[in-house]
């Protein structure tokens, strides 16, 4: 079926377009204006038309991701749903996941953290969020062996097949790292951990282990670079692993997890633990800006009740005591584990304050969008559904200057946010959640409206009111076909889980196997992702080619 | 594949058909047992969102020892190969854990991994059946139970009982750890005691690393309440009477709710063993349970409908308690009849049908 979706103002930077005009569909993918009669007609007059949003960042499947429901059953609320979808007003169910992105007009999640040992839940439970095409990074970084192949100096190539054999096994869309060895650390009494510190029982350090992985993703040809959550998240000074993280990667390409929680400057170097934290964000930018291999997302804050999920457990640990409600789940697991810790960030409070203004400030002084990805690190620096607000503050500097003007003196004084008179466009919106997003994951079929793109297509009225325009899309398109309407889910799609294609080294499979029979009295059957584990989803894979 | 309504064997489809038939004209269903693999954990929650019937797993007990703990406090958990490479010291608390491999393969080996890697592994029990096969340094219960011993053991770590009982020996084993982990049933130990144990444990960690490693139930219930969380956003016990997914541990007790008189008509899913309700045959029911087993009989239930077993004659997604996780599993060999039928399949057949009739809660 021919589809013209027409009158819209059709933004589009991958294209530089951004004026009125036309985008027609074909078969579930753009196509080249045509001569013959639409089938269909969608008027989009008065209209903003972009591609799907896609998502990099956001903890939707996992088991810390089922735990938190567990510790905090009462985070959301279950609303009455007589038709449509059972679950969907089921409050953080994987359904009001997929609804709630959808209706922003996103049509592409990834999940960041993939835990190997755990892959085959992760993936049923990712495989159950509807309307969404969906994906996952497997984490390695902490477990012992990898860590044993690199301790006993076995070189490139062992390091490259067992990521390889990982990503495989696990079906990852790419590979992350998570304050890589500090698990290990943690387990062996350490609770601070630097880039050069030694990590116990091995004799490594986290720029060796993140460098062994940078060289392997690159080798295996993962279109997306290696996504690194860097040591001391949340800390004063944690600019300071930042910058340095991003100098070890050596030119290789690396993109940085949530840097908002990293743009903490010491404001007291006599005192750096307890003199607080000053936005480092003009730094950051600086040095991305020397790193054009680098990219990162923000993980911003936003004010209220949440609960923080990290595979970072010695993070966790140290952040256990500022747990608001005061309970926490720790899981010493089989390579990171991880940790759930509730926490308030207090409306108007001076430390959530300036967090709110750091996460801003990064995304205003970038040059470049595509590489500053609009993130909350959901739900740790808060719920997803926010995203409508912090477009509009972006937008809009009026309204950022009335929300600044209930905060407290320190967002003025330790962060540049409000002499910022920037706003953003919607080419740059586009930029920071639909061509960056899908460019850093290697989905070139997805992010912009060029001839050849799938049909993911979002259309928005152009309202003042950026929060109103972007929390309830007019019509969202998933492969050509309508989802939603007027902000409400028409139709329940189910998406595919992108997964990378790669077949294990059958050396490195017969190794891991009696590796892991010697380890867990089990083998990789127990650690499979097989389609047959999926009957009521047939085909719920799609693969993600690697890069030539 | 057998099946049997009202003790005739029938076929499958015609017992699925008085199937719908049944739960079709009840009013307050509840589906039961839940032992089964996910893929059929999955098309029952479907299945009682479409009838506004509420879900019991039988694991219910050992699944609320435990969350009851978690959500109040909160815990600090490890996994079996991470005791079994790292722990120095390992505390097993009351009979059940000794009951399996696990002990023994515990007591088999010391530290590999980690700080305490060729240290040798203290393993102390506290409550426990003082059998002597095992070599271990045994503490006994206190007369008031586990709970009770806990809370006094946890008083000794804390300095709030001081002399030269045997539990400030424990304590002081237990804050030597390098890495420590305490191993028990959360259903022998109570909520109470889980949740005075956690605080130990968090107790433990501010100068040491210690963990609990609890022991699953084996009906299934970690992956039942995996499957809930993901899919209504809250462990069972949950009800959709009113439309959305409510959790409510008492309300939804299906014991609680058939003996009230509350419930008008019983599913129970048992692909996989479970004990057998004893309110089977009191109210109109529905059987789902494995080829093979002692319920596969016309007199088990109004309708009896048997499916492959998972793991034996169909595969399926089942808790591995030796991994601690959700792990595919393939069938065994071929079912014994010619073409199994899978839980998942058989309920899907009867939503379908219960929606083609226009049947709403």
């Amino acid at each position: 079926m021919l589809t013209r979706i027409h009158g819209g103002r059709v933004v589009d930077p991958t294209a530089g377009r951004d004026a009125i005009g036309d985008v027609w569909i074909e078969d579930g993918r753009v196509v080249a204006p045509s001569e013959r009669a639409p089938d269909r007609t969608i008027d989009a007059t008065g209209c903003v038309v972009m591609a799907g949003g896609v998502e990099v960042h956001s903890h939707i499947a996992g088991g810390n991701v089922v735990m938190s429901r567990l510790l905090l059953p009462d985070l959301y609320v279950s609303e009455s749903a007589p038709n449509g979808h059972p679950f969907a007003h089921a409050g953080g169910s994987g359904s009001w996941i997929g609804a709630n992105y959808a209706r922003m007009g996103y049509t592409t999640a990834v999940e960041p953290a993939l835990p190997p040992s755990n892959a085959l839940a992760t993936h049923l439970e990712l495989a159950d969020i509807p309307l969404l095409d969906r994906g996952g990074l497997a984490v390695m970084g902490n477990d012992d062996h990898l860590l044993q192949l690199l301790r006993d100096g076995e070189g490139r190539q062992a390091v490259r097949d067992l990521v390889q054999q990982t990503l495989a096994h696990s079906r990852g869309l790419g590979v992350k790292c998570i304050n890589a060895g500090g698990a290990s650390a943690f387990k062996d009494g350490v609770l601070k951990l630097s880039l050069d510190d030694e990590i116990p029982c091995y004799g490594l350090s986290t720029r060796k282990i993140m460098s062994a992985l940078l060289d392997a993703v690159e080798e295996i040809g993962v279109p997306h670079p290696l996504h690194v959550h860097c040591n001391n998240l949340g800390l004063p000074g944690a600019d300071d692993s930042l910058v340095a993280t991003l100098e070890a990667a050596e030119g290789r390409r690396i993109h940085f997890a949530h840097a908002q929680f990293y743009a903490y400057g010491v404001v007291d170097p006599e005192n750096p633990m307890t003199g607080g934290f000053r936005s480092a964000a003009e730094r950051i930018n600086a040095a991305m800006e020397e790193h054009p291999n680098a990219t990162y997302d923000v993980g911003q804050v936003v004010f209220g009740q949440t609960v923080t999920i990290s595979l970072d457990i010695l993070r966790q640990f140290g952040g256990r005591k500022g747990a608001k409600p005061k309970k926490w789940v720790l899981t010493a697991g089989d390579a990171e584990g991880g940790g759930v810790v509730p926490f308030l960030y207090r409306p108007r409070g001076p430390v959530s304050s300036l967090q709110w203004a750091i996460g801003l400030e990064l995304m205003l002084l970038s040059s470049n969008p595509e590489r500053t990805i609009l993130t909350t690190d959901h739900p740790n620096g808060g719920v997803f559904t926010e995203y409508p607000r912090i477009i509009h503050l972006l937008m809009d500097t009026e309204e950022r200057a009335k929300e600044i003007a209930t905060l407290p003196a320190i967002v003025g004084e330790r962060s540049g946010l409000p002499k910022i008179e920037r706003e953003y466009t919607f080419s740059e919106i586009a930029q920071l959640t639909r061509s960056g997003p899908a460019k850093l994951l290697g989905l070139t079929d997805r992010g912009h409206l060029r001839e050849g793109a799938k049909a993911d297509v979002a259309i928005y009225r152009d309202e003042r009111d950026r929060t109103a325009m972007f929390s309830r899309a007019k019509l969202v398109l998933k492969d050509g076909q309508p989802i939603v309407e007027d902000g409400e889910v028409v139709a329940w799609f189910s998406g595919k889980t992108l997964s990378l294609d790669v077949e294990a080294d059958a050396g490195m499979e017969k190794r891991a196997e009696s590796y892991l029979q010697d380890r867990f009295g089990a083998g990789l059957d127990t650690f499979a992702v097989p389609d047959a584990a999926f009957p009521e989803n047939t085909g719920t894979f799609e693969d993600v080619a690697c890069r030539a | 594949m057998a099946a049997w309504v009202k003790g005739g064997a029938a076929d499958v489809d015609a017992a699925v058909e008085a199937a719908v038939d049944l739960l079709a004209a009840a009013r307050v269903p509840v589906l039961a047992g839940l032992s089964a693999d996910v893929s059929a954990l999955r098309a029952a929650y479907r299945l009682a969102e479409t009838l506004g019937a509420s879900l019991d797993p039988v694991s219910g007990p050992s699944v609320y020892a435990e969350l009851g703990a978690l959500s109040a406090g909160g815990v600090m958990t490890t996994t079996r190969a991470e005791t079994i490479g790292r722990a120095d010291v390992v505390l097993v608390l009351g009979n059940r854990p000794w009951d399996g491999d696990l002990i023994g393969e515990i007591a088999a080996a010391a530290p590999s991994r980690g700080r305490a890697a060729g240290a040798e592994r203290a393993l102390l029990s506290l409550g426990g059946p003082q059998n002597g096969a095992i070599r271990h340094v045994a503490y006994a219960a206190e007369a008031g139970g586990l709970a009770v011993s806990l809370g006094h053991l946890r008083a000794f770590a804390k300095g709030h009982l001081a002399g030269e009982a045997a539990y400030a020996d424990l304590a002081k084993r237990l804050f030597a750890a390098r890495y420590g982990v305490v191993v028990y049933d959360p259903e022998e130990v109570g909520e109470l005691g889980v949740e005075m144990l956690q605080g130990l444990i968090r107790d433990l960690n501010e100068t040491t690393r210690f963990f609990a490693l609890t022991l699953a139930d084996p009906f299934q219930g970690r992956a039942a309440v995996q499957l809930s969380a993901w899919t209504t956003g809250q462990a069972p016990r949950v009800g959709f009477g009113r439309h959305q997914p409510e959790h409510d541990p008492w309300r939804f007790d299906s014991a609680r709710q058939i003996a009230a008189g509350e419930a008008d008509a019983a599913l129970w899913l048992a692909s996989l063993p479970a004990p057998r309700p004893a309110w089977l045959g009191s109210l109109p029911t529905i059987a789902i349970v494995g080829e093979g087993s002692t319920e596969a009989a016309g007199e088990t239930a109004d309708i009896v409908i048997t499916v492959g077993v998972p793991g034996e004659g169909v595969g399926g997604a089942l808790w591995n308690e030796r991994r601690g996780v959700i792990a595919y599993t393939e069938p065994k060999g071929p079912s014994k009849t010619a073409e199994a039928l899978t839980a998942s399949g058989v309920l899907a057949r009867i939503r379908d049908r219960l929606i083609e009739k226009g049947v709403s809660c």
